[in-house]
């Protein structure tokens, strides 16, 4: 075999893997949306947004999945129900991304990021309170 | 000051040290004693400022913003230590370090002959002070007066420190980073070879000087990642020990391109090609260490990871990419300058099936690996999203297939001759074995046809690298590190195959002493008992013990959550129990308190407020504290009776009832109160907030239960206390660890052959 067809060979191969690597990766995308824009795609997004304190949040040990409202940076509310547990840092979060698809009018939450840039960044009142 | 002092001299000295050697370089060979003692000068400035720095965290001096950040009084000495590269600050400066320590070791070695010394060290000298300049933008030698300017009065020490996050407060997390450091350091040195050689322009003996710095960084690296794997897996509880976060991900990708550069530069050394592939591959190695680092630090991932990002800031952004811009543009100038002579050594091999092609191939398909991780990890800097972690699993699951075939035929292959009859021949055995063990795993339930293959891939290096590991440890032992390290490989794709795809998750709700069945075992919830850790004494910690039975053997489980100060939020840690062929997995999610009254029964009050109940009219009139003092100090102790008082009015009468609460060590016990004549209603004080009362909101909950309706539990406990776990059976995970153990160990046999033949 000469060298030309390993060079036409070889292209052909990282041609293939490039169009499929492009294809998968187009189909992994995973958008930063809102509720409202959510509600119309079929594929797994992400919202960010709020949780709603003084609305019912609890969880359910026989589904074991967790729920609470949101609200996001538009201000659409919605019922986000979890599979599984409450997260590390729920409550003290200062904002939670939600990974997941909408289905009956609820967000169906695989994964939930809690956002807590605060609690690793140092803050001067910290030093002050020693100081009194 | 001492600090600061000696990160500016570290800075000054390490660039008078790229001068002399670049002198050295054009001929004026009297500078490379200068060259050395000005490297000297700065590698001991950093390894000072270092050991001032572990001073400083060791004797508690808080007057150092860094000092005080990250570590406090109750840390242990183990933990002290890791508060040095806990923070961003600490972290450059431990990069700094190894990366001074290293190349006094690489300076000496060079001098050893001629190794292109002065070619090699101006270079590494560049990177030792743009490391250093980093450290005077972000310096862990700040005071807190300077660092919260007229916040904090000049000369003020705090007494104490803010402690450290308890993520990191873990046996793993104390050699992890240091070992990822070591790893990422060392990745300076096949750059500064190929910049070196570029200098030179002579490509053909820095391979072997090189070689055994790439084993050494591919072994750390390695050894450093999966490190990170079983602190993930271990206490993180994520169930796994990959999940494809950036920053493990950051890692992995330099680490697969080093391994590629290992091949190929082997490949070189048999037949002289390669050249320009070896020189790029080392240059991309480190600027990809370099970008991983921008990647992890810059703060453009806050959203797509579970590491925690701080921004650093814009001086420590811009600095980085300036330093990532300086080094392509340093290689592209490089080699466009030695392009005439780089453009002489055209490839001479013509046979296609040889094992220097089969190794280019390979080292072709770890750089696709690299590529697809790269592209899914820098994502969210181009657009607004991420990428599912999905994406990662499916790409490089035929690629890993790819890896394992090519790596058991390149070994059956001869250099520059191919034999076919011969090749055939030596593939026979493996192939039948791995085609039998596979058709076994089928049987037993690997019937994905891509994990099958997987699988069958995997076998057939397995056997290969055997093979020949067993005949070379009877005549050549020197040379086995390559096929240990093999072995490993294909042990951890087995591993991967096992525990990836064949574990079994459930997630359960275990009510106290209540047993259930899962995976054939009994597990009970015995509830919940408080332990101390030597290193935290902060925080109160719980293990939640959980009795195992199986054929009448027990065992108790313990995941720990606790409270967590530092992060304000709940801490969970996984328990495991080991067994030969699998582990049993369980992480806790969280407990569900006892509710001693059903939700609709409850109702708050604000003072003075009136509801309608049932049939009855209640008002909530006001605390009764008989002769305590609001807020004195049998409130504080957790030890004390109050009651309130509630108007309530049904149908006939109106009457004051007083309801009572009352505390023993802050667990409370409510006492049942009734109208006179009225036996339909109890009604219980269940909860007060004084501070609710004073900003106008809620001040007190009441239960008020209908009697007459039927209740489902005994009096009116509603729900057990339960502990919600997830469990799962991890097959054959072992078989990874020790894949993982044995690849890092081939790296470093390796490194002795490799010494061996430049000596």
């Amino acid at each position: 075999m000469n060298g030309k067809a390993k060079y036409i060979i070889g292209g052909i191969i990282i041609l293939a893997f490039l169009v499929v690597g492009f294809m998968s990766f187009m189909d992994s995308k995973i958008e930063y949306v809102d509720f409202a824009e959510a509600q119309n795609r079929l594929k797994t997004v992400e919202v960010k947004g709020y949780w709603l304190k003084d609305k019912e949040t609890k969880f359910d040990g026989n589904t074991n999945t967790f729920s609470f409202y949101m609200r996001d940076d538009h201000n659409n509310e919605m019922k986000v129900i979890f599979d599984g547990a409450k997260p590390n840092n729920f409550e003290v979060a200062e904002a939670v991304v939600v990974k997941g698809k909408v289905k009956d009018g609820c967000f169906m939450a695989k994964d939930i990021l809690t956002k807590c840039p605060s609690k690793y960044e140092a803050h001067p009142d910290e030093i002050k309170k020693s100081q009194l | 000051m001492l600090g600061k002092f000696l990160i500016y001299i570290a800075f000054a000295v390490s660039v008078l040290s790229i001068i002399s050697f670049l002198l050295v370089h054009f001929k004026q060979e009297k500078y490379l004693k200068f060259g050395r003692i000005f490297y000297y000068a700065g590698a001991f400035s950093v390894i000072g400022a270092s050991a001032f720095m572990l001073y400083n965290i060791l004797s508690h001096q808080f007057q150092y913003t860094y000092v005080w950040e990250q570590s406090n009084r109750e840390l242990g000495l183990p933990l002290l230590i890791s508060t040095f590269y806990a923070g961003q600050e600490g972290s450059f400066m431990l990069w700094t370090f190894m990366t001074a320590v290293i190349g006094i070791f690489l300076m000496r070695y060079l001098g050893k002959g001629d190794r292109l010394e002065p070619q090699v060290m101006s270079v590494y000298s560049l990177v030792l002070a743009f490391l250093a300049f980093i450290l005077i933008l972000k310096s862990p030698f700040n005071y807190v007066w300077d660092s919260f300017p007229g916040e904090v009065e000049y000369g003020f020490i705090p007494p104490d420190g803010r402690g450290l996050n308890p993520l990191l407060q873990n046996f793993w997390m104390s050699i992890h980073p240091p070992t990822l450091f070591v790893g990422f350091s060392s990745m300076a040195v096949p750059f500064c070879f190929a910049i070196g050689t570029l200098m030179k322009n002579r490509y053909k003996d820095w391979i072997g000087f090189a070689m055994p710095w790439l084993l050494f960084s591919g072994g750390i690296l390695g050894l450093g990642i999966m490190m990170g794997g079983y602190w993930a897996y271990g206490v993180l509880g994520w169930g796994g020990y990959w999940a494809w976060d950036p920053v493990e991900n950051s890692s992995f990708i330099p680490w697969l391109i080093i391994v590629a550069a290992i091949h190929t530069m082997v490949a070189q050394k048999r037949t002289g090609g390669y050249i320009k592939t070896n020189l790029i591959l080392c240059i991309i190695a480190y600027l990809l260490v370099l970008y991983s680092t921008f990647l992890t630090r810059s703060g453009v991932l806050g959203d797509s990871s579970v590491h925690s990002f701080v921004d650093p800031g814009q001086e420590v952004y811009l600095s980085l990419i300036v330093f990532i811009s300086l080094f392509i543009l340093i290689a592209i100038f490089a080699f466009v300058f030695r392009i005439k002579t780089l453009k002489k050594y055209a490839p001479e091999n013509k046979k296609l099936l040889t094992r220097e092609n089969a190794l280019f191939v390979g080292s072709l398909t770890l750089c696709a690996a690299a590529v697809i991780i790269l592209a899914g990890t820098s994502w969210p800097i181009i657009a607004k999203g991420s990428i599912d972690a999905e994406f990662y699993n499916r790409m490089n699951l035929p690629v890993a297939i790819l890896i394992a075939f090519i790596n058991g035929i390149s070994l059956l292959l001869k250099w520059k001759t191919s034999s076919d009859e011969k090749f055939i021949q030596g593939l026979f055995f493996p192939l039948i074995l791995a085609v039998i063990v596979t058709i076994g795993l089928v049987l037993v339930g690997v019937q994905d046809f891509l994990f099958a293959l997987f699988a069958l891939a995997a076998l057939f290096a397995f056997f290969v690298n055997i093979e020949i590991a067993v005949r070379l440890f009877k005549k050549q032992r020197d040379n086995i590190g390559a096929y240990i390290a093999h072995v490993g490989l294909a042990l951890v794709f087995l591993g991967i195959i096992a525990s990836a795809k064949y574990s079994k998750e459930e997630n359960l709700t275990l009510e106290l002493n209540k047993p259930v069945n899962a995976f054939g075992y009994t597990m009970t919830y015995v509830g919940a008992s408080p332990f101390e850790d030597a290193n935290n004494k902060t925080d109160t910690k719980y293990h939640f013990n959980i009795l195992l039975e199986k054929d009448g053997k027990e065992m108790v489980l313990q995941p720990v959550m606790y409270y967590s100060a530092f992060s304000q939020g709940v801490m969970k840690n996984p328990d495991i129990a080991n067994f030969a062929t699998k582990d049993l997995y369980i992480s806790p999610m969280g407990l569900v308190e006892p509710e001693t009254f059903a939700q609709e029964d409850l109702h708050e009050f604000k003072k003075g407020e009136v509801k309608q109940v049932g049939d009855l009219s209640v008002e909530f009139v006001d605390f009764d504290f008989g002769n305590m003092q609001k807020g004195g100090e049998e409130i504080q102790s957790g030890n004390f009776e109050m009651g309130a008082i509630l108007k309530v009015k049904d149908s006939k009468f109106t009457e004051n009832i007083l309801t009572k609460i009352k505390y023993t060590d802050g667990n409370p016990e409510y006492y049942e109160a009734k109208m006179t004549g009225n036996d339909n209603y109890s009604f219980y004080f269940t909860k007060m907030a004084i501070k609710g009362e004073e900003e106008g909101g809620p001040a007190g909950t009441f239960a008020i239960v209908d009697n007459r309706v039927k209740k489902e539990h005994d009096e009116h406990q509603v729900t057990e206390e339960a502990l919600v776990i997830t469990a799962s059976i991890k097959p054959f995970i072992n078989i990874l660890w020790a894949g993982t153990i044995i690849l890092v160990a081939g790296f470093f046999i390796s490194i002795i052959r490799r010494r061996k033949e430049i000596l």
